[in-house]
């Protein structure tokens, strides 16, 4: 049953009722299962909500994480979600394609970041906000907040270049990700 | 009546709308105890043909709503205030839930704009249950009520049965509102699969047929799923050789030649070495593989291809992998099964295992009075009348599992996955409430009958027939062993040193009693107790019983 421990993203359609995210976390929590982020929010459907969860598990704790939690009566759907942007390998293709709970998804993330802008700054700082299409949110005359949205390598490279200025306040939204059928068009 | 059909229906209180509902879906009887977050249900109890028990202490309510669901096949309800009354029903949620038993729990809960206060009597309720059942609610809106309810009973005894539980304000029973007790819950996200994919079926047929060394392995799922017929007919048709957990004691008669034993922990040596080395093919129905069962899952199955049919599907790999899984409910996958075998025979050839279970094979230490142990329960065996036995957490429960025989007395009803001390008695109360013709019986230690002496008193009220057999050993005999064999004997804590004078306990509570030390009584008391159909304690003193055996044993070699 040992096998090598991976990021895997789950996405779950929940009945938007009083304690569900309790239930989801406490779930999560009293089966030990590790949690790396997790999004909650309504979706196009009133009354059902959307929870994109990264988790960090091995092929069969990844199963029992969607069992157990589809187990849960207000969880509508659990989807095992895989970027398409990483390709997945023999294994996980054969898996793709006995189950139909396994789905290709485009995924994303955003984060905020306050920085201190000035003379010494504004130069790494105006470099990072065009390779990156940062907006610009707002700006108190001498602190900017930034915006970033990508894929999650995107954001981890923002921040790497972000190390050299100084940050006053960041915050990661975690991934959300949706679905796609077979990619016909790249767009 | 008039405007039944007309209209919105009148208006009604929460409480009334609670008990008319239960009463349309034939609960009989409730075992509960009040509370000042609880007596608008109380006081429209009692105008109900539901039958009301007042039990001595919460947990004793959730113990008995548990045996009286197991006997009923329907789910039983418990019924406490807020704040200790709801604590105290959480160790019989949690029993309920590791054993499958469908039990409707409904708590009172403190004025809802009081809620998150501090208020008098008031815990989260919600949140300390939400891991102890299989569903939970706490109803903030009068509006949610009905539908709380239907979906409560409906949760409770379908799929993988377990314990639900509604938290309900005492604002929102005392509320008038238009209840429509017809609505239905919706519940779009609770889909069980009863019917197993016949693909699946087709396929572990197969490998049986083709299977040199087949074994099949029941646990609790098999009875409950009221599944024990269908089982006993495909493993008799197949020559299939069978062995069990500790959840499936008594679905298939010790003495059945096609059972092998039991696996696990305080199981046959046998039978664990059938599942470990020598099957090659394993029908795993209804076994959750915990970790008593299947002590080294590397080398369960090592050698045997693994089909499992299980109604949850989480079960399905969640601690051993398995190569047919089958997802569906017991009684229908098997009844699909017996009637493809009934088209196309399979297993034509002779069993490769018949008749080698013995019961002296048991992994349990033999120690301290084990002997007396069996004289007890061989004794007990021999009283041929229909009895519904329940058992308690200890040494006595894996005696009584190995040697209690004699298939009226079967399937025994044993704490197996909580593993509670003190859930016998109320549970064999609980049977009662269920079936009046049977007498109860409820085998015990001293420790575990401690527990929850109190609901004796019940037993006595009510004028339930019911025989407490208290295997004295005057210390927490199973902690011994563990300290004996894994802490170099070095004891702590598992000494009662102070007796409990057992006859005059049931005296003073208005039953009877009897303390046995002579062997040659074991037998007639027993009788005497199961006979007279008035609650009884017979304490068997094992310190004595095992002296005079001895002796008995050296004057008749000497």
């Amino acid at each position: 049953m040992q096998s090598t421990e991976n990021r895997h993203v789950i996405a779950l359609e929940v009945e938007d009722k009083p304690g569900v995210l309790t239930r989801i976390s406490a779930l999560f929590s009293r089966r030990g299962f590790n949690v790396e982020s997790l999004t909650v929010g309504h979706t196009h459907q009133p009354g059902v909500s959307r929870f994109t969860i990264v988790v960090r598990a091995g092929e069969a704790e990844l199963e029992q994480i969607r069992k157990q939690t589809q187990k849960l009566v207000h969880v509508l759907k659990t989807y095992h979600v895989l970027d398409r942007e990483v390709e997945p390998d023999e294994r996980m293709k054969a898996i793709m394609a006995a189950s139909n709970q396994v789905q290709h998804a485009v995924m994303r993330e955003m984060a905020l970041v306050k920085v201190h802008y000035d003379a010494q700054s504004s130069r790494q700082i105006n470099h990072v906000v065009e390779v990156f299409s940062a907006r610009m949110l707002h700006w108190s005359g001498k602190d900017l907040v930034l915006e970033f949205s990508g894929t999650e390598a995107k954001i981890d490279a923002v921040f790497k270049e972000l190390d050299s200025v100084s940050v006053l306040e960041s915050v990661r939204t975690g991934k959300v990700a949706m679905s796609i059928e077979e990619e016909k068009v790249d767009l | 009546m008039a405007s039944k059909t007309k209209g919105s229906p009148l208006p009604m209180t929460g409480a009334k709308a609670l008990v008319r509902m239960m009463e349309d879906r034939g609960v009989e009887v409730i075992f509960g105890y009040p509370g000042g977050a609880n007596l608008p249900i109380y006081d429209e109890l009692r105008q109900s043909k539901i039958q009301h028990i007042l039990t001595r202490h919460e947990a004793g309510a959730a113990h008995m709503a548990e045996g009286y669901a197991r006997v009923a096949g329907s789910p039983g309800v418990c019924l406490a205030t807020s704040g200790p009354g709801a604590t105290n029903l959480v160790t019989g949620l949690a029993d309920a839930l590791l054993d499958s038993i469908p039990v409707v729990a409904i708590t009172g809960q403190i004025h809802r704009n009081l809620i998150g206060t501090d208020a008098f009597q008031e815990v989260d309720c919600f949140n300390i249950t939400m891991p102890v059942t299989k569903h939970n609610e706490l109803i903030k809106h009068e509006s949610d009520l009905v539908a709380a309810i239907d979906g409560a009973f409906y949760i409770a005894n379908s799929g993988r049965k377990g314990p639900v539980l509604l938290d309900i304000p005492v604002d929102v029973q005392l509320a008038n509102y238009p209840h429509d007790l017809k609505a239905k819950a919706i519940l779009p996200g609770y889909q069980p699969t009863v019917r197993g994919n016949i693909g699946q079926i087709k396929r572990a047929l197969r490998a049986l047929d083709r299977a040199e060394r087949p074994l099949v392995l029941i646990g609790g799922g098999v009875e409950a799923s009221g599944a024990v017929a269908e089982l006993l007919s495909l493993v008799r048709k197949c020559r299939l050789p069978v062995v069990r957990t500790l959840m499936a004691t008594g679905v298939i008669g010790a003495d059945d030649e096609l059972y092998q034993g039991m696996i696990g922990t305080h199981g046959n040596s046998l039978a664990n070495r059938l599942v470990n080395q020598d099957a090659d093919v394993i029908l795993a129905i209804g076994v959750k593989m915990s970790n008593r069962s299947i002590v080294k899952p590397e080398l369960f199955a090592k050698k045997a291809k693994l089909i499992q049919i299980d109604i949850d599907p989480a079960e399905i790999g969640k601690n051993l992998p398995a190569d047919i899984p089958i997802v569906g409910d017991i009684k229908e996958t098997l009844r699909d099964m017996n009637r493809r075998i009934e088209e196309k025979p399979i297993c034509g050839r002779e069993p490769w295992i018949l008749g080698k279970h013995k019961r002296s094979t048991t992994m349990l230490p033999k120690t301290d009075a084990a002997r007396v142990m069996e004289l007890v329960f061989d004794e007990l065996s021999k009283i041929d009348q229909k009895l519904h036995v329940t058992t308690d957490v200890g040494r006595h429960q894996m005696w009584a599992n190995h040697h209690m025989t004699n298939p009226k007395h079967l399937p025994l009803f044993t704490s197996g996955g909580l593993g509670t001390m003190g859930f016998g008695l109320p549970a064999a109360i609980g049977c009662w409430f269920a079936d009046k013709e049977t007498p109860v019986v409820n085998i015990s230690g001293d420790g575990s009958f401690m527990m929850n002496m109190q609901e004796f008193l019940v037993a006595v009220e009510h004028k339930v027939p019911l025989t407490v057999i208290v295997l004295n050993d005057f210390r927490l005999g199973m902690i011994r062993e563990l300290q004996n064999l894994k802490y170099g004997k070095r004891h702590i804590a598992n000494d009662f040193n102070r007796d409990l004078d057992y006859p005059l306990l049931a005296q003073a509570m208005g039953g009877w009693g009897e303390t046995i030390v002579d062997p040659k009584r074991i037998g007639p008391a027993l009788k005497k107790a199961i006979q007279s159909r008035k609650p009884n304690i017979l304490c068997f003193d094992l310190e004595l019983l095992d002296q005079r055996a001895n002796l008995s044993l050296k004057e008749k070699a000497g």
